[in-house]
């Protein structure tokens, strides 16, 4: 089976950034020498997905597709078991020669650019990770493969996002960029659910077989699942305006995660369920109408930048939403072929970027005149349609303020009933704690005879009781005080039972009785 | 290659050789006979080197139990039965099966851990510390070995004796000595439930002839083939539940291990969210003693765990403190596994015992991680920290790399764990399976900005700039995790073949019955 080494596309980028990590940690002390090791290391290491990939085209083209190929089960418990599977279909593989082409462009790219970086070899080691998480989503020959290139292809733009962690904006972004993108992941997950329990399994060509079978409701939450995750990772609206700030990573990474490879992951996704798509209106039309609107939101907002990434990353957007638009219309063919051009456009433009500033003579367009006329559009435009506000108000404020009421709850209710120390009162200076000890602040008293807590108060009661029974029954006058509590108590029933014994009280305790039978 | 297939054949024949020996009272001796070699020492160097062999020899002797394992046969394996209380009817009764094996080799690495984490750290009283650090990791390994009701509650009520002079003695925060005792206290009271549900199972099973009670039933196997009457059951699950819940912890009773973060030492916290015995003890006994029940109750269990999964996710998010975040971080992991328990089904109890593993190796790296970090700058705030990402960059890199295993990132042994509990969990409970998938994006909220905040940015604090990475010793403790974590993350099979008989058994015990046989 000669198709298995385009395992080799995935586990040789991503063995080579082990390798990397592992470097580091035996050399710590970083020197300039070693870039060019590191560089050449790199360069082979994307250099041989190339080769892989192109020796299967060539196989491919001469003697047809392959399609699904198998290795074996990779885990599962009960119905749920995961093959690693590859799908080595013409899409799959273009895609994939494609994105390795691509990659080792820019690798080629950074190894000038990044010189004399403090990160250079954390730099590569990232890169490395990506390209096998990119080539994993492409090659992949189930959902759940997919998913984990997707994750792993998260993780390693968060990493590159933050690469200047000693800047605060940097790896602010980082995080909403990464959380953002969970909301996808949650949505993947949920798609990879469904399409084991209403379509049975999660190999790509068992879903596209198994469609004609299923009911449109099971096929729409399994594209409902997918859809989100692919929206996520596309930036489409709603999710848009993480990719806006991926932007403060280093120009090639921009340019690879988010000009020319992982936005077009959602786009992929989508292409690949083209055949189960085509039996959900509903999922279509959503993303025909999404699409649409990110087109135009990307094409406008691209309008009022005033640097060059910002703007080249909306117009990557309205391209995506584009391609989106054309799936949603079913013309999957386009979306595919406008995915591939635009990948190699926007990396070159992308890569770009950094000497644009040199070649050009004029300082960077304005608005065009028609939208200044319209102020108000203006002011939208340049606030980005408030995307960002609208997402703070609607997810992480909530978020924020429910957990602020937990927090509430959990020291002024469940701590204090549990009588453990509150988190107030923690001490986390010396001073404090002498001012504690000296009396200026009250005193700590966490004492044996101080009760804290529910459980505490309870036994505290309980033994001020007893120690009253102790102490007036049965200690004062050698035990007299409780006989004459008995002797006090037996005259109290003898009383009791004289009156009982009266016909008036024993017909009242009959009716009584009767009462509560009936 | 050869001396490969040589290396093979030793162990082979090394395994062969071990078979007959009762190994598993062997673990349990290494306590008392190092403890007597440990008080014959003086010098404190040696004193750690003492407990460093003890629980090298006890990781040699588990993966000898886990190479002699059997992992195609459901059964108990390894099983001893000796009289310990014959009146009562009381055994020493030890064995393991596919559910217990994997957390006896990963206790004995997570206490190398401690001993190495803990190697210079310790000027005080050193013998004392070893000897509870010891007793503590025998009684944790009696803990999962013991399948016998009487022998599992001796064990579990002990771990309270080197738990209370650990945190009181070694602990960091002013109120180490309170929150030891309310630890103590919470537990002890906790155990009164549980020891009446064990003796109420016993003496349901037994019969009274001429004013004496016959055939007290406290073996494990034997109550696991004659449940209760389904009446009976749901007292027993709700006393072993009560008896439980604050060891798991679950919300409402958690509220001991934020603070235990706060006040006690970080091995001890290694310990605690790494073995999560709690939720060991909820699929060992409180569910299959009583099926009927749990499944009537399936409902409660799956709430517990998506309360606890959202309240520990939530409050983490509003945290400051390395420590009290992973504490809270530790009660969200457990209501996701709680969650892999309710469904009963293999997929989620599967991935329920490969999240327990995971923990053990991840969360107590962290905490590791943390105390290597507070024994270097005095505090885990926020406030104190920030930018040791430059002057510590794998520090960094290895607590990033344990928080994504516990965000479950492919790649990492979170991923196939989190993966089952998902399936499993949107499968028979929907609602409570999208709550974890909501829980999933919080947790990478309040992780990574609590690790945005101490470890990236300017620098600040006093020590921030000068801090010194991790040494020698330090690295061998993560990096070992680390590897298992990337290891098991690829190659998830290896543990799943291990747990997969046992968990089929499981199941099956929790089906409903008819004529005494699963249906």
């Amino acid at each position: 089976m000669v198709e298995h080494i385009a395992w080799l596309a995935i586990l040789v980028p991503w063995g080579t950034a082990l390798y990397l990590a592992l470097q580091r940690l035996v050399h710590p002390v970083w020197h300039e020498t070693r870039e060019k090791g590191v560089g050449r290391v790199s360069m082979v290491a994307a250099l041989i997905p190339l080769v892989v990939l192109l020796i299967l085209d060539l196989k491919t083209w001469m003697l047809g597709v392959v399609g699904a190929v198998l290795w074996g089960e990779w885990f599962g418990a009960g119905g749920y078991h995961v093959q690693l599977g590859l799908m080595l279909d013409w899409l799959g593989l273009g895609m994939a020669t494609l994105m390795a082409w691509i990659s080792l462009l820019t690798i080629r790219f950074s190894i000038p650019y990044m010189h004399r970086e403090g990160g250079f070899m954390r730099f590569f080691m990232i890169l490395n990770l990506f390209n096998g998480a990119m080539q994993m989503i492409v090659l992949a020959g189930n959902a759940v493969l997919t998913f984990v290139g997707w994750e792993l292809a998260g993780v390693s733009s968060f990493l590159l996002i933050g690469y200047a962690f000693e800047r605060a904006p940097a790896t602010r972004n980082a995080n909403r960029a990464f959380i953002t993108n969970r909301f996808g992941d949650a949505g993947f997950l949920f798609g990879i659910f469904a399409a084991f329990t209403w379509l049975g399994g999660v190999d790509w060509d068992h879903i596209w077989a198994s469609v004609d079978q299923v009911e449109t409701v099971g096929a729409t939450l399994v594209g409902l699942g997918f859809l989100i995750a692919a929206m996520a990772k596309s930036a489409q609206i709603p999710f848009s305006p993480w990719i806006a700030r991926a932007m403060d990573g280093p120009t090639p990474s921009s340019a690879i995660f988010y000009g020319a490879l992982m936005v077009h992951a959602g786009v992929f996704l989508v292409l690949r369920l083209e055949p189960m798509l085509r039996q959900t209106p509903s999922i279509l039309a959503a993303m025909a109408v999404i699409g649409l609107l990110t087109a135009v939101y990307g094409w406008m907002v691209a309008l009022a930048q005033s640097d060059v990434k910002s703007s080249l990353i909306f117009s990557t957007i309205s391209q995506t939403g584009l391609m989106f638009f054309w799936c949603g219309l079913g013309w999957f063919t386009l979306a595919a072929w406008h995915l591939g051009l635009h990948a190699g456009f926007r990396a070159w433009q992308f890569l770009h970027a950094p000497s644009l500033m040199d070649d050009l003579d004029r300082p960077a367009p304005s608005a065009p005149r028609w939208l200044t006329r319209w102020p108000r559009l203006h002011t939208a435009v340049i606030q980005r349609f408030w995307l960002e506000q609208v997402g703070d108000a609607m997810m992480v404020t909530p978020t924020q303020k429910l957990a602020a009421d937990m927090l509430a709850l959990e020291r002024q209710v469940l701590t204090p009933l549990a009588g453990l120390p509150a988190h107030a009162n923690a001490i986390s200076t010396l001073a404090q704690w002498q001012d504690h000890q000296s009396g200026v602040l009250p005193s700590l008293g966490y004492s044996v005879e101080r009760s804290t807590g529910l459980a505490g108060n309870l036994i505290q009661n309980l033994a001020n009781i007893l120690y009253y029974f102790e102490e007036n029954m049965i200690l004062k006058g050698g035990g007299s005080g409780l006989l004459q509590m008995l002797l006090r108590i037996g005259k109290r029933l003898t009383n009791i039972d004289m009156l009982l014994s009266q016909p008036r009280y024993l017909l009242f305790m009959i009716a009584l009785t009767f009462v509560i039978i009936l | 290659m050869g001396i490969c297939l040589n290396l093979h054949y030793l162990w082979g024949k090394y395994l062969s050789d071990m078979d007959k020996l009762p190994l598993i009272s062997l673990l349990l001796l290494t306590f008392p006979i190092s403890a007597i070699v440990l008080w014959g020492v003086r010098d404190p160097a040696k004193v750690r080197l003492v407990a460093l062999a003890a629980v090298g020899v006890d990781l040699l002797i588990c993966l000898t139990l886990l190479g002699g394992y059997r992992s195609d046969v459901a059964g108990f394996q390894w099983m001893e039965i000796r009289r310990w209380i014959p009146s009562m009817e009381v055994y020493y009764r030890v064995g393991v099966d596919g559910i217990s094996i994997l957390f006896l080799p990963l206790t004995a690495l997570l206490f190398i851990g401690t001993v190495l984490a803990s190697w210079n750290r310790v000027q005080h009283m050193p013998r004392l510390y070893y000897t509870c650090i010891l007793m503590l990791k025998t009684v944790t390994m009696g803990i999962f070995c013991a399948l016998d009701t009487v022998l599992f509650f001796f064990f579990w009520e002990l771990t309270l004796v080197p738990i209370y002079f650990l945190v009181s003695l070694w602990g960091v925060g002013p109120h180490r000595r309170y929150a030891a005792a309310q630890y103590t206290l919470l537990m002890i009271a906790s155990g009164i439930p549980l020891l009446l549900a064990f003796v109420l199972l016993a003496v349901d099973h037994a019969q009274l002839v001429d004013g004496r009670l016959v055939g007290l039933m406290f073996g494990l196997p034997e109550l696991l083939a004659s449940p209760p009457s389904p009446h009976f059951q749901t007292w027993l699950f709700f006393l072993l539940l009560l008896g439980l819940a604050p060891k798991i912890p679950t919300v409402p009773f958690h509220v001991w291990l934020p603070t235990m973060a706060r006040e006690g030492p970080v091995v001890i916290l290694a310990f605690m969210t790494g073995l999560k015995l709690g939720a060991y003890g909820v699929i060992r006994f409180l569910l299959p003693l009583a099926p009927d029940a749990a499944r009537e109750y399936h409902w409660l269990l799956a709430g517990l765990g998506t309360a606890g999964l959202l309240y520990g996710a939530f409050l983490a998010i509003s945290q400051t403190n390395l420590v009290v975040l992973l504490a809270y971080a530790s009660i969200s992991h457990v209501g996701l596994v709680l969650l892999g328990i309710a469904t009963m089904n293999v997929t989620g109890i599967q991935g329920a015992i490969f999240q327990l593993l995971n923990f053990s190796l991840m969360a107590s790296g962290l905490y590791f991680l943390t105390g290597f970090l507070q024994h270097r700058t005095g505090s885990t705030e926020a406030v104190n920290l920030g930018g040791l990402a430059k002057s510590m960059p794998f520090f960094a890199a290895f607590y990033l790399f344990f928080g994504l295993a516990g965000l479950g990132i492919p790649g990492t042994s979170g991923f196939p764990a989190e993966f089952l509990i998902f399936m499993g969990t949107l499968e028979t409970h929907l609602g409570a399976g999208l709550a974890a998938l909501a829980a999933m994006i919080l947790g990478a909220g309040y992780f990574l900005n609590l690790f945005r905040k101490c470890f990236f940015g300017p620098v600040r604090g006093d020590t921030g700039g000068s801090v010194v990475d991790l040494g020698g010793r330090e690295l061998v403790v993560v990096l070992v995790s680390s590897a298992l974590i990337l290891f098991l993350g690829f190659f998830p099979g290896l543990v799943l073949d291990q747990t997969a008989a046992s968990a089929n058994a499981w199941v099956d015990l929790m089906r409903p019955r008819i004529g005494g046989l699963p249906q």
